[in-house]
């Protein structure tokens, strides 16, 4: 763990950035709120361009037909923006093509979205392990990945009908939300909706610790967290002793990463495992399946206690 | 590692700087939790000792300090488990297993208004659980700040804490007091909490219109990926065998999305992400049904705004 090696290879990377093409924009501003300063050069790559046109083919089809839906006018594009959708096709075209206005539309923005996503997750790998990173921020991209193809690809195919995937709108996507809950049932008593749940609150609970416990010790240096693994200084000292003597044990500088990690991943997983078990081959309600689970019975009224 | 950089001297600066030596306390691989803990084990510097000069308690149980909120905490947790798993396990209406999840307490009934029970009368349990748990966070909290104050820390936790333990009041304290009864509170128990919740959501037509429910969640979701980000970032980077470990991380990030927030900075921005997200879900509960009473027809106003009336 303390051991420092060298560069490997012929990797060469420093604070002066060598080696690397275009300038850095500098804001001094933006360190007087302790963020960094500078900006970019970034690295424009093939997975890099191919998520950023095929993600710009993505809106730019949603927002065209969107405007198109509203007969060109922009004043009624801007009033009705949260409630224009592109639908799926209709539940009678099944997997197969549909004309345009029927969700031919849903379709071929959906593919370029599809792409868009992982081509990005191609642009993480690729740009980490060229770093000499480990790629553990694309696996960690994963889990909402797996979210996003089980929503809008694995579910509908496996019933059938592209109509269960949800539509390409805001209100539309609350909406479809809303409903699939409802029809299955109530979500609440779903289980994984449950775990998904709690890994959403509980990665939200452990950030707010995590990132209260580091700012509030940035005068130790407990935020130069590459150094404070290898070798703990005073500010991850504190950092947990205060969560020992709080609530009677603790993390350390590497291992809150790694509870991190996992909140975040699973929170994307389990929801997507809960999404995917409601339909009518495996879960058609989830509050029957509660009742029959023996969480909550409604045939007995609780009696009122004092 | 941040290196000095010019800051703007026409604005504040709300930056920081790591004091004078903290960095040569590092020690390669670490010292174990035996060997560090005497040195700051330090009496004095609580909150109760700065205001009656002596603090009698001022000590340690195993590995969690105690302190005059610990006290107040742990008498808050002890009554309140007391009511909590009386009514819900030992005197539910099934087996105790099943009472785990299905046992319940409800608020008082509306009639009772913002008046206390007594013993025997329904709502009682639940006053006094409320009572009890509030009081435990209360103490919890006071206790961060202790412990703030002893390992000289800035009261960050302390504050977060505090967002969540708004939550808690807004939901059982503030809106019930607003609406005048205690029966708006929620119902304890661990589904009917969330049949509460689903109810709730509902009774205001559809809490997924509530703009400030759409916020809190963004909140949520954000936080999730800041979090995911974050932890990703630096277990690769800890792996890492490069000469200077935070600035791969900043060019890992520079190089994916143009701009790396940076090691402080990311720490503050996800403080304020999650806290932000909390506070607008309070927002969110604290409106309905007292200024708003339906979600959907809230967004009447959106239509009916002069700009766009002839639309």
């Amino acid at each position: 763990m303390a051991t420092v090696n060298t560069t490997p290879g012929d990797l060469e990377l420093g604070p002066r950035d060598k080696g690397r093409v275009g300038k850095p924009i500098e804001l001094p501003i933006l360190e007087n709120f302790g963020l960094d300063s500078q900006i970019g050069p970034t690295f424009i790559g093939f997975w890099n361009l191919t998520a950023f046109i095929t993600g710009g083919m993505f809106f730019f089809i949603w927002l065209v037909v969107m405007a198109s839906q509203v007969g060109w006018n922009p004043i009624a594009f801007a009033k009705y923006f949260f409630v224009l959708q592109i639908d799926p096709p209709p539940a009678a075209f099944g997997l197969g093509w549909a004309p345009l206005e029927l969700g031919g539309w849903w379709l071929i923005s959906t593919f370029f979205l599809t792409v868009s996503i992982f081509a990005w997750l191609m642009h993480l790998y690729t740009r980490a392990v060229r770093l000499g990173l480990k790629p553990y921020l694309a696996y960690g991209f994963t889990g909402a990945i797996i979210l996003y193809l089980v929503i809008y690809i694995i579910r509908p195919m496996w019933m059938g009908t592209w109509a269960e995937a949800p539509p390409h709108g805001l209100k539309a996507l609350l909406d479809w939300t809303n409903n699939v809950s409802v029809r299955y049932g109530n979500f609440y008593y779903n289980p994984f909706h449950m775990l998904s749940i709690f890994f959403l609150l509980g990665s939200t609970v452990l950030l707010a610790m995590h990132a209260g416990t580091i700012w509030a010790l940035e005068k130790y240096g407990a935020h130069e967290e590459w150094q404070e693994i290898q070798a703990p200084g005073t500010g991850t000292e504190r950092a947990q002793l205060f969560w020992r003597w709080c609530m009677g044990f603790n993390a350390n500088a590497y291992s809150i990463h790694l509870w991190a990690f996992w909140f975040a991943w699973l929170c994307g997983v389990t929801g997507a495992i809960g999404v995917f078990l409601s339909m009518p081959d495996f879960v058609n309600n989830w509050y029957q399946w509660g009742v029959e689970a023996g969480i909550n019975y409604p045939d007995k009224l609780p009696p009122m206690l004092p | 590692m941040s290196k000095a950089k010019a800051k703007d001297p026409r604005f504040p600066d709300f930056s920081y700087t790591v004091e004078e030596g903290a960095r040569a306390t590092r020690v390669p691989g670490g010292r174990t939790i035996e060997e560090l803990e005497p040195e700051y084990k330090i009496k004095g510097r609580t909150t109760f000792s700065a205001l009656f000069k002596i603090d009698p308690f001022d000590f340690w149980v195993g590995p969690f300090y105690v302190g005059f909120w610990g006290l107040v905490s742990v008498l808050g947790i002890i009554f309140g488990s007391y009511f909590y798993i009386d009514a819900t396990i030992l005197r539910g209406p099934y087996s105790y297993p099943q009472n785990f999840f299905a046992g319940r307490i409800d608020p008082p009934p509306a009639e009772v208004g913002l008046a206390l029970v007594g013993p025997g009368q329904p709502g009682f349990a639940w006053q006094m659980t409320v009572f009890f748990a509030t009081l435990a966070f209360l103490g919890w909290l006071m206790r961060q700040v202790d412990i703030s104050m002893k390992l000289r820390m800035g009261y960050h936790i302390a504050v977060a804490y505090g967002v969540v333990f708004s939550s808690w009041l807004t939901l059982q304290i503030i809106r019930p007091v607003l609406l005048g009864q205690w029966h708006e509170g929620f119902v304890l128990g661990i589904m009917p909490h969330l049949d509460w919740v689903s109810n709730f959501g509902y009774r205001y037509n559809n809490f997924f219109y509530n703009p400030f429910h759409a916020i809190g969640i963004s909140g949520l979701f954000g936080s999730t990926w800041l979090l995911a980000c974050h932890g990703s970032l630096i277990l690769s980077a800890a792996q890492y065998r490069g000469p200077e470990g935070g600035d791969i991380e900043n060019q890992f990030f520079r190089d994916t999305i143009i701009y790396s927030i940076g090691e402080s900075g990311i720490h503050r921005l996800g403080f304020i992400f999650a806290c932000g997200g909390v506070l607008s879900a309070n927002l969110c509960i604290l409106l309905s049904g007292w200024p708003v009473q339906d979600w959907v027809s809230f967004w009447n106003f959106w239509n009916t705004l002069p700009w766009w009336s002839g639309v």
